[in-house]
This record gives structure tokens, C-alpha cells and sequence, in this order.
């Protein structure tokens, strides 16, 4: 029997799954108002004294800062199946004060414009050896 | 803290040597640095040693391992690691224990096989509740480069820095190379054949970035007055600053998936604090500095660096090279050992060739690449995690 082949998150606690929205788990300080991604089990900021902290969900939508062309693959645990493509990495500017640094897809590269909104979506990292999709997310132009 | 002095370095030259062992590597640099200094693997009262991730358990403990080969005698031995900025921070942990007065006369040595093409993922024997952010970029498909091109996008984008300069920083890197023989690469390379290498990290090419190579260096650093019995050519280790980030550093820090970026916060901080550090306790500042040693891991620091460390204002380090000004008979000489860009990224070795560099220079023994009257020399080691050694040495 072949065994089923199954879709599986690149960490737990990152974001909301199963889910067909991106909804990134980050943690906001209530006192100082900071947000960190990945969450963390206490605020990071030095000057902040309260340190009370709640777990929020981060807004789907930002601005290209910067991005690469990965003209290599990378390395393992990284998975190439097949014939490597390039593969873009942008980093966007969320509302809540972060940058986020992520993988794009749905994109051709001459479209590429910094400053150009961004959607968070969930999406195929690689396979791993058993077949399974690893999912994490990535930045889609809007 | 007294006056401290290196009074002998050594390097086992850069390159790729899978037939011999790294422990054999390290003991032929820490001879070379004995030999240097006149003196013996028994005068030394400790170990400083750079702990390497790639070998695991004797590269962890690479200072064990090293005493075993040399010969156990017993001292204490202080294994080091900083990722990257490790070979500045072995020396700088060498120094303040002589300074202090616990010791007279101690070795700093570090050896390095680091793996070839991008850095891999280390294994990780448990799991937590939220994987670590070096975990998630692994999986992320996001090897080093892709941080450092991200950061040069920006600034080619606000400062009008182009291909040729990126370009230019390795044929200026290349000119000096040609004449070390501790390099790995000797050949001078021209503009085009630079920009014609693969792309790797848009706008990173192949030249642009510092191969991966072994490597390994040594230094016998000892009280000045001690030095003076050895050597009419002490040089002095005037400042030894260590750094780590602040919070808010807009930089897209390795490894990061996420940054929270604050006002005025320096790019680089933890570098912009070692430096920092290192200029204070020197008590001179980056005007009175006359050549430099800066971590060349891709033409992004070295255009980074210059600025950070202030040598250049923000946004106008690559006028350097439009005037040719850091390659051999320039005004302002940039990594006159050739750099990483020649020698190659032996991880936690490669501050000890910077220090050997500007040894070399200060005592004026540099041949080919020898700098006119140069008296103060500054060496900045960069590493992942928000880590950074910067050491001033003087004649």
C-alpha cells in the first residue's frame, strides 16, 4: 500500500493549521507594542519593564523592501526535485512595524517593483524524501 | 590591565587540504608563530582556541584536541566560538587574561575546514514548541547570500552603487592576493571576467562572494614587558573591542526571518559596537588608522564595513573605488592580506590571517604587499548571530 501523501507545516506554532489563510502567529508586548515573529515567550525590546505580552495573528499584506534571485540551490534540509528554477526571496515591511523575510511565488521576475504590495500566502516549500509537502509561506504580488 | 604585545604569528596557508589533518594544520601555524617569537609550545601558560561547528566534537573542542597532538601539559585551555568572529575573539580573550596579570605568555590559535559551496544547516538533537529561526530558514531554502544581497539591493538602490563597483571590490582584493603566498587565489582578475561569473544571489556574482576554504593561524601574545625580552619589534594590541547587536538593528541579520527595525539604530551593530569598543579603549579613532583588514564575506561588507567602521559616510564607500583608492599604492589600502576574497572563508581561523597582516605590516616584513609607513592597523571579523571582533595593533 503506498501511504498517503500528506501535507505537512514547517514548524508548529509559525501559523494558524490547518488553514487556507496565512495567518502568521507573532507576539505583540502590550506595553511597549512591539511585535516579534516568530513568536517568544517574552518581549524583546530592553527598555520595555512590563514585558505582558499576548499572541496576535499578523496582517496579510506589505511593501517589497528588497529582493534576490537564488540562481543556486540550496542546500539540505532544502529539497530540489527536478531541474532547479530560480527562486526570488523578498523582504516586505508589514504594518505592525516588522520586516519579514520570505520566499515569492506566483510572480514573473520582470515584474519584480520595489514598494509594490505584497500578499502573505500558504505554500509548497519542497518535498521531502517521502513525497510529503512541506508548507510554509511566502510572498505573492498583488 | 597592562600593555600587551604579539610577538609571534603564524598561518598555514589557505586552501583545500582533505589529506591533512585539521589539528596538523593548527600545529604547523602555532610552530610558525613559536618560531616567530622564539619561543616554545612549553612557555605557554594557556590556550585561547577557536571552536569550529563543521568537525563536530574534536572541532568543538578544538583546544583539546590541539593539546593532544602538541603534547598534553596540563594548561588551561579556553575554547572559543563566535561563529565567523571567532579568530578576533580568541585573540581579544587571550589578550585581557594578559593584561589582567593571570598570565604572562599565552597562545591563541584556531584551524578551520569549512564546508564547500553555501554553508549547511547543523543537526539539531530535540525539538522545540516554535522551531529556532535558523531552523525555519533552512527549510525556507535561504542560504547566507540571500541576507547579504537582500541588504545590498537596498543600498544600491538609495546610494546609486552599480554592478561595476561590486565588481571592483574583488579585482581590488585580487591585486593584493597575487602577492601573499598564504592566499588561496593568486590570479588578478579583470572587471569583465568578474561580471561575466554566474549570478548567485541577485546582485551578488560568483567573484563577489568569499569562496569556503581551510585554513588555520596562530599568535603568541604576552605582556610588553615579557616581549621585550624576545623581540625589538613588539606590536602593541591597543584595542580589543567585542560586539553583539542592539535591538532594533534594521539589518536583515543572519540567520533572520523577521526583523523589528527602530529608528537611528545602526546597520550592523554589532560591528558599529566592536568597533566602537575597539576605538575607545585605543583611544584614537578611525582617522588615525592607517590600513585596514575588514571582513570581505561578499562586495556588500566590504562596502558596508568601510562606512560602519567609519571610514567612509554612509552611502559613499564605493566612491573609494571609483578612485582605486584601497588596492595596492591606493591612499587608503583595504585588506592588503587580500582578504577573504582570496583566501576564502575558513570560519573561525580567518581573524588570525588579518592579524597576521597587519603584523607583518607594522614590523615592515610584508615584501611585495609592504604599505609605506604604516603604524597602526585595524582588524574587523564579522559573524553570523549578531556577533564581532575588532582589534587595533600598533607599532
Amino acid at each position: 500500500m503506498v501511504p498517503e501523501k500528506k501535507q505537512i507545516p514547517i514548524g508548529t506554532g509559525l501559523f494558524v493549521w490547518p488553514s487556507d489563510e496565512a495567518r502568521l502567529i507573532a507576539t505583540r508586548c502590550k506595553s511597549c507594542g512591539d511585535t516579534f515573529f516568530p513568536r517568544t515567550f517574552m518581549c524583546r525590546n530592553p527598555e520595555c519593564k512590563e514585558k505582558a505580552i499576548e499572541e496576535v495573528t499578523l496582517s496579510r499584506k506589505g511593501k517589497l523592501l528588497s529582493y534576490t534571485i537564488l540562481h543556486f540551490p540550496p542546500p539540505p534540509p532544502f529539497i530540489v526535485s527536478g531541474a532547479y528554477e530560480p527562486r526570488a526571496v523578498a523582504e516586505v515591511e508589514m504594518p505592525e512595524g516588522l520586516r519579514l523575510i520570505a520566499p515569492m511565488t506566483q510572480f514573473d521576475f520582470k515584474d519584480i517593483k520595489i514598494g509594490m504590495t505584497m500578499e502573505i500566502v500558504l505554500d509548497s516549500l519542497y518535498r521531502d524524501k517521502e513525497g510529503n509537502e512541506i508548507i510554509g509561506w511566502k510572498f505573492r504580488p498583488l | 590591565m597592562r600593555p600587551v604585545a604579539i610577538i609571534g604569528v603564524g598561518l598555514h596557508p589557505w586552501g583545500k587540504f582533505p589529506q591533512k589533518p585539521w589539528t596538523q594544520m593548527a600545529v604547523e601555524a602555532a610552530k610558525m608563530a613559536f618560531q616567530d617569537g622564539g619561543v616554545e609550545w612549553k612557555d605557554m601558560q594557556a590556550l585561547f582556541f577557536g571552536s569550529q561547528m563543521w568537525g563536530g566534537r574534536p572541532g568543538i573542542f578544538g583546544g583539546n584536541s590541539f593539546t593532544e597532538v602538541m603534547g598534553e601539559t596540563g594548561l588551561p585551555v579556553v575554547n572559543v566560538n563566535n561563529a565567523c568572529a571567532t579568530g578576533g575573539s580568541v585573540i581579544r580573550e587571550a589578550f585581557i587574561s594578559v593584561a589582567a596579570g593571570a598570565y604572562d605568555m599565552v597562545l591563541a590559535c584556531a584551524a578551520d575546514k569549512s564546508p564547500e559551496g553555501f554553508f549547511p544547516s547543523l543537526p539539531v538533537y530535540y525539538e522545540e514548541p516554535t522551531p529556532s529561526v535558523d531552523t525555519i530558514r533552512w527549510k525556507m531554502g535561504l542560504p547566507n547570500p540571500v541576507f547579504w544581497a537582500l541588504e545590498l539591493r537596498k543600498r544600491m538602490i538609495r546610494y546609486g552603487v552599480t554592478d561595476v563597483h561590486l565588481a571592483k571590490v574583488k579585482v581590488a582584493m585580487s591585486k593584493w592576493g597575487a602577492l601573499n603566498p598564504f592566499a588561496r587565489y593568486k590570479k588578478v582578475f579583470t572587471l569583465e571576467e568578474v561580471l561575466n561569473s554566474p549570478m548567485v544571489a541577485d546582485p551578488l556574482r560568483l567573484y563577489e562572494i568569499c569562496a569556503t576554504s581551510d585554513g588555520a593561524g596562530a599568535a603568541v601574545i604576552c605582556s610588553l614587558e615579557k616581549a621585550r625580552q624576545y623581540t625589538t619589534k613588539p606590536i602593541l594590541i591597543a584595542g580589543a573591542g567585542l560586539g553583539t547587536g542592539l535591538y532594533g538593528d534594521p539589518t536583515t541579520r543572519l540567520p533572520s526571518i523577521a526583523v523589528t527595525p527602530k529608528p537611528n539604530v545602526p546597520l550592523i551593530s554589532e560591528s558599529f559596537m566592536a568597533a566602537k569598543a575597539a576605538y575607545e579603549q585605543a583611544g584614537i579613532g578611525p582617522e588615525d588608522i592607517d590600513f585596514l583588514e575588514l571582513p570581505d564575506n561578499s562586495s556588500w561588507h566590504f562596502l558596508q564595513y568601510i562606512e560602519t567602521l567609519g571610514f567612509a559616510k554612509e552611502g559613499e564607500s564605493h566612491r573609494l573605488l571609483d578612485e582605486n583608492a584601497t588596492e595596492p599604492g591606493g591612499r587608503f589600502p583595504v585588506c592588503p592580506s587580500g582578504g577573504f576574497s582570496s583566501f576564502g572563508e575558513a570560519t573561525v581561523a580567518q581573524g588570525f590571517m588579518q592579524v597576521a597582516e597587519i603584523v607583518w605590516q607594522l614590523r615592515g616584513e610584508a615584501g611585495p604587499r609592504q604599505i609605506k609607513g604604516v603604524r597602526v592597523g585595524m582588524a574587523e571579523v564579522y559573524g553570523a548571530a549578531g556577533n564581532n571582533a575588532a582589534l587595533i595593533l600598533k607599532k
